[in-house]
């Protein structure tokens, strides 16, 4: 969102600290006389502006072309199980195929929630429909758990109905098929370093500048990145700062990049628990449930197993089931206290208010601040508003710049609604 | 209440009449002004002239005095008794109204629970439980004790209903103790959404805990959904199947299970509609333990039927039941579902309509300094509670109080609370 007229001032040999200042400099000062930043033109303005929201649709794209593909593989090997289980007239396989149903309809529903928070806002929605991810993510939370319950009880069912006719050996072809399906679903759904840095700088120049950053971003990226509930580390403000100095596209400020990416690279470090960049959260969700299912199988595989050699040791079917259960369970409740947290509309964890309560009262015209309010839209977008009592001599429009420009700076926060008063 | 009505004439702003005689500005509390919007207005059954009692009931929702750095207060000293001091200049103060009925109770029940200090939300212990358990029963107000008590006999119900399956070896009655356990599981979550939603507002959660109300009431739609599918595809299961799963045990189980949630019904009586005007957070909550203990009842209702359709020999009977049923139980929970679902979608508040909400944006833009209103945004963080905020931009060099002052009262009227304007200079 730089404004060419006055990236001129970068090809200064200052310190970085100064080129950032004037980045946000240039950007406040173009907002009102431009009408671009700050104000929209029509009475309910998008929430994002176009180059956050050409970022978003790109990673939408990718997150769903990744569950689509999951649906397919689920329906096919769902067709190949119900044929199966037909063919054999044996319960267990119907039901492991009605347990990939499940998984089909938890994928739908999070494709459908990645597909809807594309919506354009409207009056009734004015903050888009970012949340509607939220949504759908708790309610694919809500079939894990209720599949889990639901495999307890056959699990018990089993246990009650011990008239031997519960095959040992086929539920455990069974669940071995089911794992192999799951594993294989697992990988697709996880596998995400091949979009993470594609998707945030697809649309960059091919400045080979920005490929030694990738590699260096991706870097750092991979020591950070675990199976599970993992979350990518990803330097939030780096894109941007990239696309800056794209538009510039000085040769001599080539080093200054380089410098500049390592500095970042060592911020993104440094900061990590600061700017983090969370895997989509339906992607997510889909994960959770196919890892979920996964350690299911396994469980219902040693239950097979045991019930296979020793049929009477009905129980430890039972024992193992529901060991594995509070493991599944255990396994969404980091996602699910994530959620709660939006839909609380509580203060995201990486931002502390009281810290930017503080730092904004350090600011020389700043005599309070009160009805700080900071909630996420969804997770990544923030928003903040509160009412900035100044002194009664001090000019409010540079008040205004300077907390816009400090909270963007410091937390990151675009969308703020700053009250001045005095 | 006379004394802490403002008298209309101090409300002057710098000798300005580019506002609007605007009356019902005044600083305090409008008396008999029904000038604005009566439309939405009867909906909320106070009588219609004493608009103070429109937000009497938010006086619990207003932050704490904790939250808030003391700051002076405006110099016009008429205001100085009305104002909590920390509580922004612009801001209409909170009122000072009768405390509701139950506040007693409730107040014993905030010392109690903030007196044990942190109670966090994360700590699971069993002495926490039994100490909230306790303390329910003890300082609840009428609905949670109603709710405890149900849970609790539910609880016993479906672990007897469990030894007895596993013990004599009924599938069926496990299945049934299990879908009991899991709407226990539910209605406890309703029972602490009630309890948690009473503490104050802090750092984290800057906007209180009211929400959990909806989250719960949003989780019991869900959860009613989810039921209403399964037993379509039980009856899908029973019309392949052809063949009749239940036994005279289990409508033993229908039976009580019927009367338990018929009970339960009683209790909530107040909220047993399809369609209900919610006017505080805790409404939706009780709508939503009423709906599920209704469809719990219909369902029973249903197994019942159709088990005696069954003996006077009606072929499918069971099909029929269980898709009335699960048809029955799919509306009667849709519009709580997309009520709760629309509050948690930060849509905008179904009570403003959009034309009140145009004619405060018009009436604002035709104030003089204004050039441009944009980026307004309200939602409602629980029914009744409306945060808004506006983006203003006035010519250069303006004092903007008044303007914020007469923006705030012009949303205020409509009934949003939490407002945040900027104005920018252009």
């Amino acid at each position: 969102m730089i404004k060419s007229g006055k990236a001129v001032k970068m090809e200064d040999q200052s310190p970085h600290q100064q080129q950032i200042i004037e980045i946000s400099r240039n950007v406040s000062d173009g907002g009102p006389s431009l009408g671009g930043v700050k104000v929209c033109g029509e009475a309910p303005c998008g929430f994002s502006d176009a180059e956050a929201s050409l970022k978003d649709a790109k990673e939408r794209s990718a997150s769903m072309r990744k569950l689509c593909i999951a649906v397919a593989l689920c329906v096919v090997f769902m067709s190949i199980e119900v044929v199966g289980g037909i063919k054999a007239n044996s319960l267990a396989i119907l039901t492991d195929a009605a347990h990939l149903l499940s998984d089909v309809a938890a994928f739908a529903i999070s494709l459908f929630s990645l597909w809807a928070s594309g919506w354009e806002a409207n009056p009734r929605q004015s903050y888009g429909f970012f949340r509607i991810e939220i949504l759908g993510a708790l309610v694919s939370i809500q079939m894990i758990w209720l599949l889990a319950g639901i495999l307890v009880f056959e699990a018990i069912s089993r246990l009650i109905h011990d008239t031997g006719e519960v095959k040992g050996f086929l539920m455990f072809v069974v669940a071995a098929f089911g794992l192999l399906v799951n594993i294989i679903m697992a990988f697709l759904l996880g596998h995400d370093h091949g979009h993470g840095h594609g998707h945030s700088h697809g649309h960059d120049h091919s400045h080979s500048g920005h490929d030694h950053d990738h590699s260096r971003d991706h870097g750092h990226g991979h020591n950070n990145h675990s199976h599970g509930i993992s979350i990518v580390t990803h330097h939030e403000g780096q894109s941007k700062h990239h696309d800056e100095h794209d538009h510039v596209h000085e040769a001599d400020l080539y080093e200054h990049l380089l410098q500049k990416s390592s500095e970042d690279a060592q911020r993104a470090n440094a900061s990590d628990e600061q700017k983090k960049k969370q895997r989509n959260i339906n992607v997510q969700g889909a994960y959770l449930h196919v890892l979920g299912d996964s350690i299911q199988s396994i469980g219902v595989m040693i239950g097979g197993a045991i019930i296979w050699y020793k049929p009477e040791w009905k129980i430890i079917d039972l024992i193992c089931t529901l060991i594995f259960s509070v493991v599944v369970l255990c396994t969404t409740i980091q996602m699910l206290r994530n959620i709660l947290e939006v839909l609380m509309e509580s203060t995201p964890r990486e931002i502390d208010a009281t810290m930017l309560e503080r730092g904004l009262c350090e600011m020389d015209e700043v005599v309070a601040v009160h009805e700080l309010h900071i909630w996420a839209i969804t997770v990544g977008k923030v928003l903040l508003a509160c009412h900035v009592k100044i002194k009664r001599d001090a000019d409010a429009d540079m008040v205004l710049d300077e907390v816009i420009d400090y909270i963007r700076r410091e937390y990151n926060i675009s969308h703020v609604t700053i009250q001045i008063e005095r | 209440m006379e004394n802490s009505r403002v008298p209309k004439e101090s409300f002057v702003v710098d000798g300005d009449s580019r506002f609007p005689s605007f009356k019902s500005m005044s600083f305090g509390y409008r008396a008999s002004e029904n000038e604005s919007l009566p439309s939405w207005n009867g909906e909320l059954g106070f009588g219609g002239n004493d608009r103070r009692f429109t937000f009497a009931r938010q006086s619990s929702f207003h932050q704490s005095a904790e939250l808030h750095t003391p700051i002076s207060i405006i110099s016009n000293g008429s205001f100085q008794p009305l104002l909590s001091p920390s509580v922004s200049s612009i801001k209409i103060p909170p009122t000072v109204y009768p405390q509701l009925e139950n506040d007693n109770n409730w107040k014993g029940y905030q010392k109690a629970s903030d007196g044990e200090g942190n109670f966090s939300s994360e700590k699971f212990s069993f002495l926490l439980f039994v100490l909230s358990a306790i303390r329910i029963i003890r300082y609840g107000n009428r609905p949670m004790k109603r709710l405890f008590m149900m849970i609790s006999l539910n609880v016993a119900y479906s672990t007897a209903e469990l030894f007895i399956g596993l013990f004599s070896g009924r599938v069926g009655l496990v299945s049934d103790a299990f879908h009991l356990t899991f709407g226990c599981g539910l209605l406890t979550f309703s029972l602490f959404a009630m309890a948690a939603s009473l503490k104050k507002p802090d750092g984290v959660y800057t906007y209180g805990y009211k929400r959990l109300e909806v989250l719960s009431a949003f989780t019991n739609a869900l959860f009613l959904l989810f039921m209403s599918f399964s037993l379509a595809v039980e009856a899908l299961h029973a019309f392949i199947q052809d063949e009749s799963e239940h036994t005279h045990y289990l409508i033993i189980s229908a039976v009580t299970n019927l009367l338990v949630n018929l009970l339960g019904v009683w209790f909530f009586r107040n909220y047993a509609r399809i369609n209900l005007v919610y006017r505080k957070a805790e409404d939706m909550n009780y709508h939503s333990v009423c709906l599920h203990v209704l469809a719990d009842s219909i369902r029973s209702a249903g197994l019942i039927l159709a088990s005696w359709l069954l003996t006077l020999g009606v072929k499918n009977a069971e099909v029929l039941c269980l898709g009335l049923v699960s048809a029955a139980v799919f509306m009667l929970v849709m519009p709580l579902f997309r009520t709760t679902g629309g509050i948690l979608l930060q849509m905008a508040p179904p009570k403003i309509p959009s034309s009140a909400l145009s004619k405060c944006w018009r009436q604002i833009c035709t104030l003089e300094d204004v050039l441009e209103v944009s980026q307004a945004r309200f939602w409602e963080l629980v029914p009744g509670h409306v945060v808004g905020s506006l983006s203003v931009q006035v010519k250069k060099g303006l004092d903007d109080h008044p303007i914020l002052r007469y923006v705030h009262g012009l949303y205020h009227d409509l009934g949003v609370q939490d407002l945040t304007v900027q104005t920018d200079s252009v």
